[in-house]
């Protein structure tokens, strides 16, 4: 169990304190949760100085388990008014957990509003916050190296660095904003990007926190010997399974192109559309060939201990890197969604929006819905790589677009805004894969395919199969995965190890034996899934008490109106199956002893 | 009987060769069947690995009995996920 770094930017005060033990059992998306829930006034202002950011490596963070180096990000989101947690890969979770630190809480406001600040800890303990105004208002790509120099300079640098920091938008305090993470090569590509928390780690004047891990070891476990066998076990379960083992490593997330549009679920032009006519021209098939051919990175991991690895690099044609391979949710966003078919346009875009440090979903989502206004074309790659340039300026337009898909069509009249609690949706159009749609309306996240994945049984065949196209079981299915997920994100484990998790029994074992080993507490099904239980209740208890109702729990109109192509239909799982799909949370509250927040 | 047959990601090499005037995309061309063909039936003859695959006919799962009919879309993918 580690501490807690509490970092106050109002008089840049840092104090380290032991990790409560009402919170031991807590570790990632759990922890920030908590702290959210238990300091964060429901009705503070998201940019102002009550807003707490805090970063938390998951319980099984800084261990050698596979997959284990996920990183929480929390706060209540500008985007949604409600609690946020956020994931990223990249190496900061295991350098955090290795250094002892369970969580990093980022309060209050700086007095010099225009400052820009880097906080940085040491592998020897040593934390210090300097000044740093040469970083103000620079991308992601530059702020790394300009703070890799510096740090070099002073011998500070080695592989073993790793950054979390904000681009310009963040700066900004736009709702659309995320926060990097740099990945084993040092790039800043790796982010929790969705929620506007870039704008939350803006707001509090922070700039950069860099961590120097060089020679801290994996974290000790209660039964090392347990560990390492149950850790073993989960490791050849992954191997096993089709998609972690091969599936996934080959293509990449964005394998799920072809399938997706295939099942007439690919939102086209703004979701007027299930399919994509230009679909081979940015599908994870055409990405992989392209990669290939000019000598490309197309398998890593984000983290050491990945054992899927998902991860590759897009590069331009002279082949120097452009930006991470992008995942499926990315290609799809700045692709089908604004009609734009080619895979060079949409890496030009996705590292625009890298290096301005904003979330690609919901500025794809954003673009689509200004494209759908009329004031530029569908397909038109060079009129949203000027539009995102707007973003870069702080121009009116851009700060219009930097807010986000809401924000955009609230400002120019379009009709579809497709977001739920104020959050873009993502890849799969709700009305022909109504599970999905499920987790959109439902998930305290506001629209977000990763808190209940349901295209597994919908689409895919893993963990069973559900008929995506009829209301019939998909409240259940919906509640199950937003409950693992959860425990999951708790756990600092990659949602990707799910796709095994659901179809082979030892893997889903292991996951109970690593915990137990590690922690030396007891660990099976019912602590694992109870876990998820209370970060659910958290996080719901959070919303109600923010002013969310029953009718935040839906999708936008127009998804219960209007027919989609290919297969005509709308969405129709009823209001109330959707109310029971936190049916859970009284009791579960009760058992916790928690009421409403700061309780 | 004309179907178009599409196969995706590993499978793609399975396709068999086409005219020109038959190719529909990267991964999709049109087959002549004889009529009653099952889903089972095309995976054997075009002598798919026996694994887990996912099958869709005009954009709808369907199972290996499924018989095609004139003019459908029949897809096969192979384990396939993301997110
Ligand atoms: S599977 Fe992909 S996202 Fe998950 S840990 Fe590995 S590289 Fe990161």
């Amino acid at each position: 169990m580690g501490d807690i770094l509490r970092v106050n930017m109002s008089d840049l005060s840092i104090t380290r304190e032991p990790l409560p033990e009402k919170w031991a059992r807590y570790g990632g998306r759990a922890l920030t949760d908590a702290i959210v829930f238990a300091e964060v006034p429901p009705d503070a202002d998201p940019l102002g100085p009550e807003n707490k950011l805090v970063i938390a490596p998951g319980s099984l963070g800084g261990t050698t388990g596979p997959n284990t180096g996920r990183l929480s990000i929390g706060a209540k989101s500008p985007l949604t008014g409600g609690i946020k947690e956020s994931n990223s890969g990249g190496t900061a979770a295991h350098a955090l957990a290795r250094m002892g630190v369970s969580a990093i809480i980022i309060e209050g406001e700086p007095e010099d509003k225009l400052g820009r600040y880097v906080l940085r800890l040491f592998a020897d303990g040593k934390v210090d916050i300097v000044h740093r105004h040469d970083l103000a208002g620079l991308g992601t790509y530059e702020t790394v190296a300009v703070a890799k120099g510096i740090e070099a300079a002073e011998h500070r640098m080695s592989e073993k660095s790793s950054f979390i920091l904000v681009g310009p938008s963040g700066e900004m305090g736009m709702k659309a904003a995320g926060i990097a993470v740099t990945d084993p090569a040092g790039y800043p590509n790796r982010f929790a990007g969705r929620g506007g928390l870039g704008a939350v780690m803006g707001s509090k004047g922070l700039k950069l926190i860099a961590i120097f891990y060089e020679g801290l070891g994996a974290t000790e476990h209660a039964d090392k010997d347990a560990f390492n066998a149950a850790s073993k076990k989960f490791g050849a379960a992954l191997r096993e399974h089709a998609v972690t083992g091969q599936g996934l490593p080959t293509y990449g997330t964005n394998v799920l192109a072809n399938i997706i549009n295939e099942a007439g679920g690919y939102p086209t032009n703004n979701f007027a559309l299930g399919q994509f006519e230009g679909v081979d021209g940015i599908s994870g098939e055409t990405m992989r060939e392209i990669t290939v051919e000019r000598g490309g990175n197309v398998k890593h991991g984000c983290h050491a201990g990945c054992v899927i690895q998902c991860s590759r690099y897009y590069v331009d044609k002279d082949g120097h890197y452009k930006t991470k391979g992008p995942e499926y949710e990315t290609a799809w966003s700045l692709g089908a969604d604004c009609g734009i078919s080619d895979m060079d346009a949409v890496a030009e875009l996705d590292r625009e929006c890298g290096d301005l440090g904003l979330d690609t979903i919901e500025m794809g989502v954003t673009l689509g819905v200004y494209m759908d206004s009329g004031k530029i074309a569908f397909g038109d790659a060079d009129a949203a790589m000027a539009a995102l340039k707007e973003i870069r300026k702080g121009s009116e337009l851009g700060k219009i677009l930097g807010d986000g898909a809401e924000a955009t069509g609230l400002a120019f009249g379009v009709k579809r805004i497709p977001v739920v609690k104020h959050q873009g949706l993502p890849a799969y159009d709700p009305r022909p894969i109504q599970g999905i749609g499920v987790t959109y309306a439902t998930s305290t996240m506001g629209a977000d395919h990763t808190a209940g994945y349901t295209i597994t049984a919908n689409v895919l065949g893993v963990g069973g199969n559900v008929d995506p196209l009829k209301p019939e079981g998909q409240a259940e299915l919906s509640q199950g995965l937003q409950i693992a997920t959860a425990m999951l994100d708790s756990l600092g484990l990659c949602i990707f190890v799910a796709f095994a998790v659901l179809d082979i029994p030892a893997a889903f074992e292991a996951i109970g034996e690593m915990m137990s080993a590690h922690t030396g507490e007891t660990w099976g099904a019912d602590e694992l899934m109870g876990l998820g239980k209370e970060v659910l209740t958290m996080e719901r208890l959070y919303n109600d008490a923010a002013g969310f109702t029953a009718a935040d729990d839906r999708l936008p109109a127009f998804f219960y109106e209007d027919k989609l192509p290919p297969h005509d239909v709308v969405f129709t799982v009823t209001d109330a199956e959707l109310d029971s799909v936190y049916s859970f949370v009284p009791e579960t509250a009760a058992a916790m002893g928690i009421t409403k927040p700061g309780s | 009987m004309r179907v178009q047959l599409a196969l995706f990601a590993s499978l793609s090499q399975y396709l068999p060769e086409a005219a020109a005037e038959d190719r529909v995309s990267a991964h999709a061309q049109m087959v002549d069947l004889p009529d009653g063909t099952t889903v089972g039936q095309v995976i054997t003859t075009l002598g798919l690995p026996d694994e887990p695959r996912i099958v869709f006919v005009n954009g709808r799962h369907a199972p290996d009995e499924h018989t095609l009919a004139e003019g459908d879309r029949l897809a096969i993918f192979p384990p396939v996920a993301g997110g």
